[in-house]
């Protein structure tokens, strides 16, 4: 396992990550990570406030067309995500608030998949997934945002 | 321009703003009129943004001062805490205005005149203050027009930061909250507003609003937070100018979608009504962007 860490951090990819400068190499992908994850929360926060009967006016099926741009934005989040790991590998491996992220990640991305199906396609009325996601994302963005501190204590 | 003549320029529009404000404020009232009121509010609310970067001014004007030239460091400092003493009702009344155009309601008029006199003296001290850092003349001999036993919110506020390990990274995650909210809902009203979605009058989607507002609001504060804690780490950051002038321009782009009535229609709507808000949906998606991109890039850009 640590060969494969070891083995990714000093791949073409990871050199190409930490030596490619200023506006190309780690800030830009951190950046597009930063947009994607806030167009993937953001707009599932709003539809969670419109399930929690915010704006509920609102009718459900013309907010069906955001999930494309929710997705792309999880694209977005998770292809930059990928090289973020593969440039500190063994970093991010031995920080326990990295795989609370990954998993309240997987939670959030879960009931954005059950929110399509059974709210918008099925008709339930979705509270409680709803007020799940929040609780996921707020978690997620929590322990991803804490990585930096938590690997300076552990070092 | 350097940071000392932005701040000199920046500095009277807070006071000046708030005098017109109350001005158009108490002659609504007068003549019982919803349009000055109206006035009246998006001036405060565009005063309460101004002020954020005149405080951060401030800063830049010291370092800059500071390395010049002695500065009186005790009238220095008690002019940064006055001003925080008034940036923070002015905040506030910049909220309370907000939620005015939003939605009306019956207790606010009197709660912004009231907080807006007090912020107005206020920052009248704040500015008294700051005149005697170059100007010791205007003091009558032997007083200080600042009174030590005031309180120091800018001071405490640092303090707090720096004395406790947890405060920055709590700061940092509710800063990602406040983000996500802010660009969140501003994105899926923009989506609106430029067509991307339909089907529904506007007016039911700026419901949401108020959570953008409070997202707006949570940066402010934990941003102010961080600043107050490492100035100098900032005020010499052009990344950081850039983030802060766009932050004032989205700001500013949140009056659109709020002032829209029940139906949708805004007086705002100089062009084509579907051209106006097309236009104004880009812009503010690319200024959101644009602030994610500039804080992002802060550590990296801007400090050679």
């Amino acid at each position: 396992m640590t060969s494969v860490l070891a083995h990714l951090e000093q791949s073409g990819v990871a050199t190409w990550i930490h030596e490619s400068g200023l506006l190309y190499g780690y800030p830009l992908i951190l950046f597009l990570h930063t947009l994607g994850l806030s167009t993937v929360v953001g707009l599932n926060v709003a539809i969670d406030l419109r399930l929690l009967g915010v704006a509920s006016k609102v009718p459900l099926a013309s907010l069906d067309k955001v999930f494309g741009l929710l997705w792309a934005g999880f694209a977005l989040t998770a292809a930059t995500g990928a090289l973020l790991f593969i440039a500190d590998a063994t970093k991010h491996a031995s920080n326990p608030a990295f795989f609370v992220k990954l998993v309240f990640v997987a939670g959030g991305v879960t009931t954005v998949a059950l929110l399509r199906r059974r709210v918008f396609h099925d008709g339930e009325r979705g509270a409680f997934i709803a007020a799940v996601s929040l609780a996921c994302w707020f978690v997620a963005l929590s322990a991803g945002r804490l990585m930096a501190y938590v690997s300076e204590f552990i070092s | 321009m350097n940071p000392a003549h932005l701040h000199l320029l920046l500095n009277h529009v807070p006071t000046i703003g708030f005098g017109f404000g109350i001005g158009l404020l108490v002659a609504s009232l007068v003549r019982d009129s919803a349009d000055l009121r109206r006035a009246s509010y998006m001036l405060f609310f565009g005063v309460a943004l101004v002020a954020i970067p005149t405080y951060l001014s401030g800063n830049a004007a010291d370092f800059l001062l500071r390395t010049k030239r002695e500065l009186p460091r005790d009238v220095v400092t008690a002019h940064q805490n006055a001003a925080m003493l008034a940036l923070i009702p002015m905040e506030i009344v910049g909220l309370v205005s907000w939620l005015a155009l939003w939605h009306s309601r019956r207790w606010q008029q009197p709660a912004v005149l009231a907080l807006s006199i007090m912020t107005f003296v206020l920052m009248a001290r704040a500015a008294n203050i700051g005149g005697q850092i170059d100007h010791p003349e205007i003091l009558v001999a032997g007083t200080a027009a600042y009174a030590p036993t005031w309180p120091s919110p800018a001071a405490t506020g640092a303090a707090f930061v720096l004395g406790h390990p947890w405060v920055w990274p709590i700061c940092e995650v509710f800063h990602f909250v406040g983000l996500c909210l802010l660009f969140g809902v501003t994105l899926l009203v923009n989506l609106r507003l430029a067509g991307f979605i339909g089907g529904f009058p506007l007016g039911a989607l700026t419901r949401l609003l108020p959570w953008a507002v409070a997202g707006l609001g949570i940066n402010v504060v934990t941003g102010m937070l961080f600043f107050l804690a490492a100035p100098d780490q900032y005020t010499q950051n052009s990344a950081f100018m850039w983030k802060m002038g766009l932050v004032l321009l989205g700001g500013l782009s949140l009056l659109y979608p709020t002032m829209l009535d029940e139906a949708g229609d805004s007086t705002f709507d100089i062009l084509h009504a579907a051209v106006t808000r097309k236009l104004i949906a880009a812009c503010s998606v690319v200024i959101w962007i644009g602030v994610i991109f500039f804080g992002r890039y802060l550590p990296y850009l801007g400090t050679e």
